[in-house]
């Protein structure tokens, strides 16, 4: 791939790293011999070639885990002190007196294949063609924060205050200026460097470079960071927070978004199998009960945007984010679906076959929905059971709607519900089993989380399912039965899907040992 | 928040817009300023020359300055956030007085002024000159240093001055009186690039003063020894690491002046020459075997050998060190030891090759030189006559009023609350009830007061709240002088903007106080600005050690810092190192080589208390966290206390990671303390910071104090550890830093 530098550099008439400044010096006269390496040492010296992209370049030797370059980003950017786009973790490991604390620096990686950038559903991500700098536009953000749980480093974070992403962007304009981004310039180990690299070179040979214990592989996005690793590191090196490991935020419009879509989708899939066997009676009411499912399900999720008013960007993507897929098949659902229900509500014909559309479209929206939670940055959704979960909870929710409208047999309808029910206990058990038999530190980690801090919730959740879902339905065969079971099951699900939110541990670098406040997340 | 906000119609463009500036380059618009105010550091004593970024009146930013001789450019995270500093939430911003109900009212200075004299000399009259107690800092400028000791010892009249420094340096300056016969660090900065070997003792410099490591890192033929219990960033970049026992370096040292002597790998001529003492120091080390001091220090004799041959066989060894030397009852004559080391190799005062003590606070030189607690301005003694007369001279007053020995140091005078013979108290810019060791004593002590007045930039601190009467100053940023960095370069301080409410200078307040007390016009004849107090410290320092003669606000501003001696009439600045010449500040001109003895640390761990605790630092925080704990970059990087503790004893206590603990002494109890189980601290030790006010470490730290410096022991006393009694609120606490300020 050719890279349009000279044609970019004449056409913004800018100085691409060919007159560099020499950092800003007042004129006077240093007096002592010592003078320490100046802005224009920290990066190149030289334009890019095409083939290549900017790097950073971290030498673990040097770092000293001053964290200079963290408050050297956070002025440079004007950020809240809970944000911060360049990180100091630590890794730990040894036996005293021969221990070694050595320090993981990074901003972004500005990754090769950067996994921000793929999920994006509404374009606000670019690799810039000149310099491989992964950039980020805060117009064009809606604030889904998808790109957060893309990312294996934890890079793109989102900022509350302002409602949309924001992450390092290497400097980008201070290196067009000729000047080192904050961070390099500001430390005081010139342990980080910018580096040209050739980008056909570096995905052969990133392997070896690109990881350090503590940080996540470089095989998901091919990061760009080159780090210089000591010689004498333990082999028992680890993430100094290890043993740290917190809920994550169990954003609860998601929670009502997915529970309520799948209730809808599973209850018109329902609704329309009674159909196909010939019933009649009340489809028309449990369909416009279903719609407002729909409708609340829909009005949930803009409650989790940053930037609710252009939630309709979210569609831009289609071709390339599972994010974007949802919002459409979802959008797509609901219109059909609502014709569907005005169709049977006024009884007219054809609903047979736009019922038939509107499963189709149900189902494919839920499929997307499971998806966007599988990301290899999170590793506990990123498997079968999630995909299943959201099935087994359409499947148990829409039956039970149906019965507790009183539409259907109830025998077949309590037979579908408790074979739904057993197989999402047996998905979440075998969940549980796959954490905890894992050798990643993330699902273990998940799997401790599981069997600790949520474990009320976690098995709670389970208990409300047995009861709402099998119990009720063999024991107390009523319509308030039904009703109660309905109501039992969705705050099983509500809980259920909590845990799932809290329960993924992510993937990221090394932290400190003490905990830093809450991320901004 | 805003509706359009809400709707994400707004995203705070304008806040978050980014602008290029000539001298910053490409940056958040909000922190480009009008001006830029040139200044040096606040904090530690590394003295780094930085610029204060001024909009509309605000501290917007900071940046090093790049011609600067210290640090040419660099700051490290607490530098780089001080701007933080001078708008945090706890500023002091009127004088406040206890009122009948017991609370703190805002008062006029006029009425404070009033209120503090008629109380000093209440106190003074009734119970004696020496009645009052004054307790300074290392945070003031030279000049205010200088105005408080002639104010203190000759307008209130009382002996019982001292100040912070002597919980942090005073076993160097004692240290350095013994030996050399003077107060004043004979190496500089630029040794860390010339020397072929730099010893490190008690010293973390990657955390505590970060900016020297790139003397280290510019200087690739070196070889770094480190001395350190625990295994610190610092001990982790050593070429030699001597993990040994708390307190055994006198040993250690010992051993290796032994071994020298033994092999013949001393400077002879240089010891006849420009020493005394030398065959008592021989015959006092000759029992330091390698086999006797590996007991001693619990290192290989291997690592003894070693470290005895690659500093004997150095052509320029440099010895650096901090509090783990210092804060010790053997602090002075650990000091000597090193010294003595320096001696008998002939490595002192040349390139490279020096002791060297690296100082702690931005300006505790300062009062070191001028500040008339531990000795007489310009390092005159009080004990010697002819210095006492040529002082009153220069100030042309009777020599009978300046006094013939020190008053009492800061723990006596603490102690001397406890026995009622002090009974008013003057604290200023510092905040004894976190960083005095045994706080048990220490509240008794302030209880047991007539009067207290804190001075302060901050309030509330935990000493301000417990305060008679608190004047608020200004800090750092608001005001101009000069501090004295550790290696004795005199920098310019500048005043950047105003300070807070009614805060006022330091300055301003002793002028105002000596006008209170009729003095001003005998001892601050017409001043009215730190130039004033500069230009007859001049004077007072002429001929002597540190010698200020030849220096102006200008030159050194034009310099970025100056190292004394500068007398009148020198003309080259250069680095300047002492005793290059051999002639030490004794009366013979020849340094003292005194026998030390090592003796174990006073409270040793027993079955109750079977760890010992050190404490430290941490590199986020500043001493008791009253300048740091209000910025939130800093709080966030390092939001609460922890103690580290070894996995091997974590193990056999069945305590895991991040459990909470109490440390208890037999002294106190601190409670609900994260813990870091790691190796880098030894079986049967734990190691704690001091900065946390939440978690003070010395709830439990003892009352045993160095006998000539008077310096605290902080770094080893018996503590048990156990499970936190109380869990504490953990997501209701920590939360976000933004969200706890705001709070």
């Amino acid at each position: 791939m050719l890279l349009p530098l000279l044609e970019r550099a004449k056409e913004k008439n800018a100085h691409f790293l060919v007159t560099p400044k020499t950092g800003a010096s007042s004129g006077g006269v240093p007096q002592c011999g010592i003078s320490f390496a100046p802005d224009a040492a920290r990066i190149p010296q030289r334009a890019l070639l095409p083939g290549e992209q900017y790097r950073f370049h971290f030498d673990m030797t040097k770092c000293i885990g001053c964290k200079c370059c963290v408050v050297a980003c956070n002025e440079q950017n004007g950020n809240p002190a809970d944000i911060n786009w360049r990180r100091v973790g630590e890794i730990e490991g040894g036996w005293y007196p021969n221990t070694y604390r050595s320090y993981l620096s990074m901003g972004c990686n500005h990754c090769m294949e950067p996994t921000c950038l793929e999920g994006c559903p509404v374009d606000a991500y670019s690799k810039d063609p000149v310099t491989g700098i992964v950039l980020h536009s805060a117009e064009a953000c809606i604030g889904c924060q998808y790109c957060t749980w893309n990312c294996s480093y934890g890079v793109p974070q989102y900022n509350p205050e302002r409602g949309v992403v924001g992450k390092c962007d290497m400097c980008h304009d201070r290196l067009d200026e000729g000047r080192a981004p904050a961070c390099v310039s500001a430390c005081p180990e010139t342990a980080i460097r910018i580096e040209i690299v050739n980008i056909a070179e570096w995905k052969r040979e990133y392997a070896a470079h690109a990881n350090a214990p503590g940080l996540p592989s470089a095989d998901d996005s091919i990061s760009s960071t080159r780090i210089t690793l000591p010689n004498n590191l333990p082999p028992d090196t680890r993430k100094a927070d290890f043993f740290r490991v917190r809920p994550e935020d169990p954003h609860w419009p998601l929670v009502a978004m997915t529970v309520l879509t799948q209730l809808s989708v599973g209850a018109f899939v329902t609704i329309w199998l009674l159909q196909l066997f010939g019933k009649t009676t009340r489809l028309g009411v449990a369909a416009m009960v279903s719609i407002i499912v729909a409708g609340l399900a829909l009005s949930a999720s803009t409650l989790h945007l940053g930037r609710p008013i252009y939630a309709y960007r979210a569609l831009k993507m289609w071709k390339r984010s599972w994010l974007s897929r949802e919002v459409l098949l979802f959008g797509c659902f609901s219109g059909v679906a609502l014709l569907y229900a005005a169709l049977l509500w006024f009884k007219l014909p054809g609903s047979l076959a736009i019922g038939a559309l509107t499963s189709l479209l149900g189902a494919a929206g839920v499929t997307a929905s499971a998806c966007i939670y599988l990301v290899p940055a999170r590793p506990a959704w990123n498997s079968k059971h999630t995909v299943a979960g959201f099935f087994l909870t359409a499947m148990l929710l829409g039956p039970l709607l149906a019965a507790s409208l009183g539409i259907g047999d109830r025998r077949w309808l309590s037979i579908a519900i408790v074979a739904a029910t057993a197989g999402h206990l047996l998905n979440e058990a075998g969940k549980f089993f796959w954490l905890t038999a894992s050798d990643s530190f993330e699902l273990q980690a998940s799997a401790r989380l599981l069997s600790t801090t949520l474990a009320s919730s976690f098995l709670g959740s389970g208990a409300l399912l047995c009861l709402g879902g099998i119990i009720l339905p063999l024991f107390v065969p009523t319509w308030a039965g039904a009703s109660a079971s309905l109501l039992t099951v969705l705050a099983g699900e509500v809980l259920g899907r909590y845990v799932f939110f809290v329960s993924v541990v992510p993937k990221n670098m090394a932290a400190s040992y003490l905990s830093a406040g809450k991320a901004a997340a | 928040m805003s509706l359009k906000r809400q709707l994400g119609l707004d995203i705070l463009e304008e806040k978050y817009a980014y602008a290029s500036d000539p001298v910053m380059g490409h940056t958040s618009e909000q922190k480009i300023p009008d001006t830029w105010v040139s200044t040096t550091c606040g904090y530690c004593s590394v003295g780094c020359g930085m610029f204060i970024g001024v909009k509309d009146g605000r501290a917007v930013s900071v940046r090093g300055n790049p011609d600067h001789a210290v640090n040419s450019g660099l700051l490290c995270p607490k530098g780089l956030s001080e701007h933080y500093t001078l708008e945090a939430s706890n500023r002091a911003l009127y004088p406040l007085l206890r009122n009948k109900r017991g609370k703190l009212a805002r008062i006029e200075w006029d009425e404070a002024l009033s209120v503090m004299v008629e109380k000093f000399r209440g106190a003074q009259e009734k119970y004696g000159k020496d009645a009052l107690g004054v307790l300074s800092t290392g945070q003031l400028v030279t000049e205010e240093f200088y105005a408080l000791g002639k104010l203190v010892q000759l307008g209130l009249g009382t002996k019982n001055y001292d100040g912070n420094t002597t919980l942090c340096m005073a076993s160097a300056v004692s240290g350095y009186k013994r030996s050399f016969g003077s107060d004043g660090p004979p190496g500089a900065y630029e040794d860390l690039s010339q020397a072929d070997v730099i010893f490190l003792i008690g010293a973390n410099i990657a955390d505590n003063h970060p900016i020297l490591c790139q003397y280290l890192d510019a200087n690739p033929r070196r070889t770094l020894i480190v001395a350190d219990p625990r295994v610190t960033k610092t001990a982790m970049m050593a070429d030699l690491y001597l993990p040994l026992k708390p307190r055994s370096d006198i040993a250690l040292l010992n051993g290796m002046i032994h071994l020298l002597i033994e092999n013949g790998l001393i400077d002879r001529k240089y010891v006849a020459a420009h020493t005394t003492g030398f065959d008592q120091l021989e015959e006092s080390v000759r029992k330091y075997t390698p086999d006797h001091v590996s007991q001693l220090t619990g290192l290989t004799p291997e690592q003894i050998y070693k470290a005895a041959l690659i500093y004997g066989k150095a052509k320029a060894p440099f010895i650096g060190w901090t509090m783990g030397v210092n804060h010790s009852t053997k602090g002075t004559e650990t000091v000597n030891v090193i010294n003595n080391l320096a001696l008998i190799t002939g490595n002192v005062g040349r390139p490279g090759a020096s002791p060297f003590s690296i100082t702690g606070q931005c300006n505790a030189m300062g009062t070191r030189e001028a500040g008339f607690a531990s000795s007489l301005p310009g390092y005159r003694k009080f004990e010697s006559a002819s210095d006492r007369e040529e002082l009153a001279a220069l100030w042309g007053i009777a020599a009978e009023r300046l006094p013939a020995s020190r008053g009492w140091a800061y723990p006596d005078i603490i102690e001397g609350a406890v026995a009622k013979k002090i009974r008013a108290l003057w604290v200023i810019a510092t905040n004894p009830i976190v960083s005095f060791p045994n706080l048990g004593v220490l509240q008794h002590s302030l209880d047991s007061l007539d009067f207290l007045v804190v001075q302060d930039g901050f309030h509330p601190t935990p000493t301000t709240e417990v305060a008679d009467l608190v004047l608020p100053a200004a800090i750092w940023g608001e005001k101009e002088g000069t501090y004295t960095n550790s290696e004795r370069r005199v920098s310019k301080v500048n005043r950047a903007v105003k300070p807070p409410g009614e805060a006022r200078t330091d300055l301003d307040i002793f002028l105002g106080l000596a006008k209170k007390l009729g003095c001003y016009g005998e001892l601050f004849p017409g001043w009215t600005q730190p130039k004033d107090a500069f230009e007859e410290w001049k004077r007072i320092s002429a001929g002597r050690l540190c010698d200020y003669s030849g220096l102006t606000y200008e030159l050194i501003e034009r310099h970025g810092g100056i190292q004394w001696p500068y007398p009148t009439g020198a003309t080259e600045v250069k680095t300047t190192r002492l005793y290059s010449d051999g002639r030490f500040s004794t009366e013979d001109g020849k340094a003292r080589l005194l026998p030390v003895e090592w003796e174990p640390f006073p409270e040793q761990p027993n079955a109750d208390f079977p760890f010992v605790l050190n404490t430290g630092r941490t590199i986020e925080h500043w001493h008791t966290r009253t300048k740091t704990g209000n910025v939130p970059i800093l709080e966030r990087l390092s939001p609460n206390a922890w103690l580290e503790m070894n996995p091997r004893d974590a193990q056999s206590l069945g305590l895991k990671p991040h459990d909470h603990i109490d440390v208890i002494s037999a002294r106190g109890r601190v409670k609900s303390v994260e813990l870091r189980v790691t190796e880098i601290i030894a079986p049967g030790q734990v190691f704690m910071p001091f900065h946390y006010a939440e978690a003070n470490a010395n709830q439990v730290t003892q009352s045993a104090f160095d006998p000539i410096s008077r310096e605290p022991n902080y770094k080893q006393c018996a503590v048990r550890i156990e499970r936190a009694q109380i869990a504490p609120q953990y997501w209701g606490v920590r939360g976000s830093p933004r969200a706890r300020v705001q709070a």
